[in-house]
């Protein structure tokens, strides 16, 4: 970094010290697509792919001729070999593959899924066993190579964007899957909360702000409250199984009842069929965005042992919306719940940003302008908002980062014309000093302890800002109690019973003491990134109990 | 330098303070709105969010000023659910007489009506506008003029009628012109 460039750069605000300045990506790492992109001063700049593409798909496919291929190119394998193409990796990742939601997603997938060690899901592609963060590694460690073929540096700090409702084993198996890639992931960061950095950074004012976030395969929304550089989040919601998938699904559907009633053909049965339709529903959704109709065939629908045909289609854009409505009504109801969580009246807020490719379907914004009674703000790029959101935070931590690398600055650009902008915006940039936002995020779930009697006492909310550390102290119920079990959970539910379990804490070698004397401090911390610790220790021998919990799903750490 | 003083000292405050009530740790009156305490809390991270202190604190430092943001982080949440009671509760209870104003200044209302009327002049604006104001103050004080001037033209479209604020406008206007 020489001075000159230093002094000559219209807002000369690099980090603290110029020297051993490293260069960061910030990664969405989506169900469907993923984008990186690093904080220049000048703006932020989007790491391409091979052939130039921003928008990388989340897939990674072990083709019969040998390697592993990443992003389009391995989507190209999607009709020759389905079972060896792997995508929507994140529905799978940190979870208890006994869930009833995962195994409905795994009724949506071609490729195998077996139960891992610690419950867990496994890839099974030939004879090769993968863990979920194994597979997600790979989209990682693409996007990391294009990135250091882009800027010429070798990369090793990253921040990656989850879901605002991932829950503890979701993000620690994210930050296993950045480990494997060979990436220190600096930070979790939730989507919308990135999106609004994005939006946000830069704007001096105060406001409300709204990000709805309708992706490939999640639905999640945020109330924020912005203050100058400071970006509080006062509440969080959405919905883990919903996303632009399942639109796509409720069109393969029809399609597919169409394909056997004209054809004879039931494809159901025939993964590349069922492929091909829904990549034809994909289409068709995508069309339907712009136009009131979408007409025309699909070809090559041929089942194995029966001749191939050509489905026609003709659809409206009201038919199509027919048949989403009812996605569309839950997200806006989660929308209504989280403005209510956050006290907050739906005119007071002040921008509706609109997030993911599924935010592009007309239903979805007419329902927006409805709630909100304002238009949502879809000017920012529905795919892309999130990166760059993360590549802001990221330079932000590794202090690379410069004012205005805001909305107007998706790429980078002259620097002088730059500084212009922020002026020429209305958004009034102080010269001198350095600006960092400040990310207050929120805690995804209440966290609680079981008490005496199946009952739970609260010890951290839901929505409350992280990082959190909150302490109680507990007694013992019984007379020379020397061992204390306490059980953790997840949920709202005042019975223990009725929520989560995360997992249990052992404090042992206790004195004995009549019950009620013991004083047992126990206490929940949930660092930045939305990860919980928990400590119990006795006041009065000071006997420590530190735990990570393990929760069922997560990667063990013989994995690593 | 300094910052990095100033972060340390507030830690070492904040932990020696475990178990104290919530506004202690936020360093407000126990008597704060939500408002104010939302304020204090966003202040506190603008000083003390340990992401701004990665690259300059050592490791060990850097894990106390995290405990101590974590530890004011939870009793935020605590005074936030006491005040969101409080005024579930008393807008179960007052749900009848509208048109009433709320409390005066901003950082004393709820359970001190007494200290309502403030006999300065910035405390004859509504409590929004005294936010804006207050704010404004801690830009001049910072020496942020341009952070100073938006935040009182936010305050004077809280309070429109203010002569008060009106004249600290004026004033402060000239002041950046002469720069």
């Amino acid at each position: 970094m020489g001075n000159d460039r230093k002094s000559s750069t219209a807002s000369g605000d690099w980090g603290d010290n110029s020297e051993n300045v490293s260069v960061a990506l910030g990664i969405d790492l989506g169900t469907t697509n993923s984008a990186a992109a690093v904080a220049t001063p000048t703006g932020v700049e989007f790491i391409l792919g091979p052939r130039g593409e921003r928008v990388h798909p989340s897939v990674v496919s072990f083709p019969s001729s040998g390697g592993v291929v990443v992003g389009a190119d391995a989507k190209r394998y999607r009709l020759t070999e389905p079972h060896h193409v792997i995508h929507s990796a994140k529905r799978f990742i940190g979870q208890n593959i006994r869930t009833p939601v995962v195994q409905l997603a795994m009724a949506g997938v071609r490729y195998r899924i077996e139960e891992g060690p610690n419950q867990q899901p496994i890839v099974v592609v030939r004879d090769r066993r993968m863990t979920m963060p194994e597979i997600s590694s790979n989209v990682l460690l693409h996007l990391k190579r294009c990135a250091e073929r882009q800027l010429g540096t070798p990369i090793k700090d990253a921040v990656v964007t989850v879901p605002a409702n991932f829950t503890d084993s979701q993000r620690q198996a994210t930050k296993e899957a950045g480990r494997l890639a060979g990436l220190e992931v600096m930070r979790l960061i939730n989507e919308p909360t990135a999106a609004a950095l994005a939006y946000g950074f830069g704007h001096d004012r105060q406001q409300l702000i709204c990000v709805y976030d309708f992706g490939g395969g999640t639905f999640d929304v945020s109330v924020l409250r912005m203050n100058g550089d400071v970006f509080e989040v006062l509440a969080s919601e959405g919905d883990f199984f919903l996303g632009g998938d399942d639109l796509d699904r409720a069109l393969c559907e029809v399609l597919a009842a169409e394909c056997n009633r004209i054809l004879r053909i039931d494809p159901r049965p025939h993964p590349s069929l069922m492929m091909k339709l829904m990549m034809g529903a994909e289409a068709i959704k995508c069309h339907l965005s712009e136009n009131d109709a979408a007409e025309g065939e699909i070809d090559g629908l041929e089942a194995p042992g029966s001749q191939g045909g050509r489905l026609s289609f003709s659809i409206t854009r009201a038919q199509f919306e027919g048949l989403i409505a009812g996605y569309i009504n839950r997200t806006i109801e989660v929308t209504k719940q989280v403005l209510a969580h956050a006290g907050v009246d739906a005119r007071s807020v002040s921008n509706v940003l609109c997030v993911g490719g599924s935010t592009r379907v007309p239903l979805v914004r007419q329902r927006l302008a409805k709630l909100f009674r304002k238009e949502p703000n879809t000017r920012l790029h529905p795919e892309e908002v999130v990166a760059q959101g993360a590549a802001i935070q990221a330079g932000s931590l590794v202090g690379t980062l410069a004012a205005g690398t805001g909305m107007g600055a998706r790429d980078a650009v002259a620097t002088i014309s730059h500084s212009a902008l922020g002026a020429a915006g209305n958004v009034l940039l102080p010269q001198q000093t350095i600006r960092r936002p400040v990310l207050m995020d929120v805690n995804p779930a209440t966290l609680a302890i079981q008490t005496a009697g199946g009952f739970t006492e609260r010890l951290l909310d839901k929505n409350a800002p992280i990082p959190i550390e909150r302490a109680r102290v507990f007694t013992t119920s019984r007379d020379n109690q020397t061992r204390v079990e306490i059980d953790c959970c997840r949920g709202e539910n005042r019975l223990y019973g009725e929520n989560e379990p995360l997992g249990t804490l052992v404090l042992e070698g206790l004195p004995a003491k009549p019950r009620g004397e013991l004083q047992i401090e126990v206490s929940f911390r949930v660092d930045a990134d939305g990860i919980l610790h928990v400590r119990a220790a006795d006041q009065m021998t000071g006997i420590r109990q530190e735990a990570h919990l393990q929760v069922l799903g997560a990667p063990t750490s013989e994995d690593a | 330098m300094s910052v990095r003083v100033n972060v340390l000292l507030w830690a070492q405050r904040v932990l020696a303070r475990k178990g104290a009530p919530a506004h202690q740790l936020l360093e407000i009156p126990a008597t704060a709105s939500l408002e104010a305490a939302q304020d204090a809390f966003h202040e506190i991270a603008r000083m003390a969010h340990p992401d701004l202190h990665r690259r300059v604190l050592t490791r060990d430092e850097l894990e106390l000023v995290e405990l101590a943001y974590a530890r004011v982080a939870g009793a935020y949440q605590d005074f936030r659910a006491q005040r969101m009671q409080a005024m579930r509760a008393a807008s179960a209870e007052s749900a009848a007489p509208p048109g009433r104003t709320r409390p005066e200044t901003a950082n004393l209302s709820a359970a001190a009506p007494a200290a309502t009327s403030s006999s300065s002049s910035a405390g004859r604006m509504n409590s929004k506008a005294t936010l804006y104001y207050r704010k404004a103050e801690l830009c001049l004080r910072r020496g942020d003029l341009t952070g100073a001037l938006l935040q009182l033209k936010l305050a004077i479209a809280g309070d429109p009628q203010s002569t008060f604020l009106r004249t600290a406008l004026a004033e402060l206007e000239a002041e950046l012109s002469r720069k």
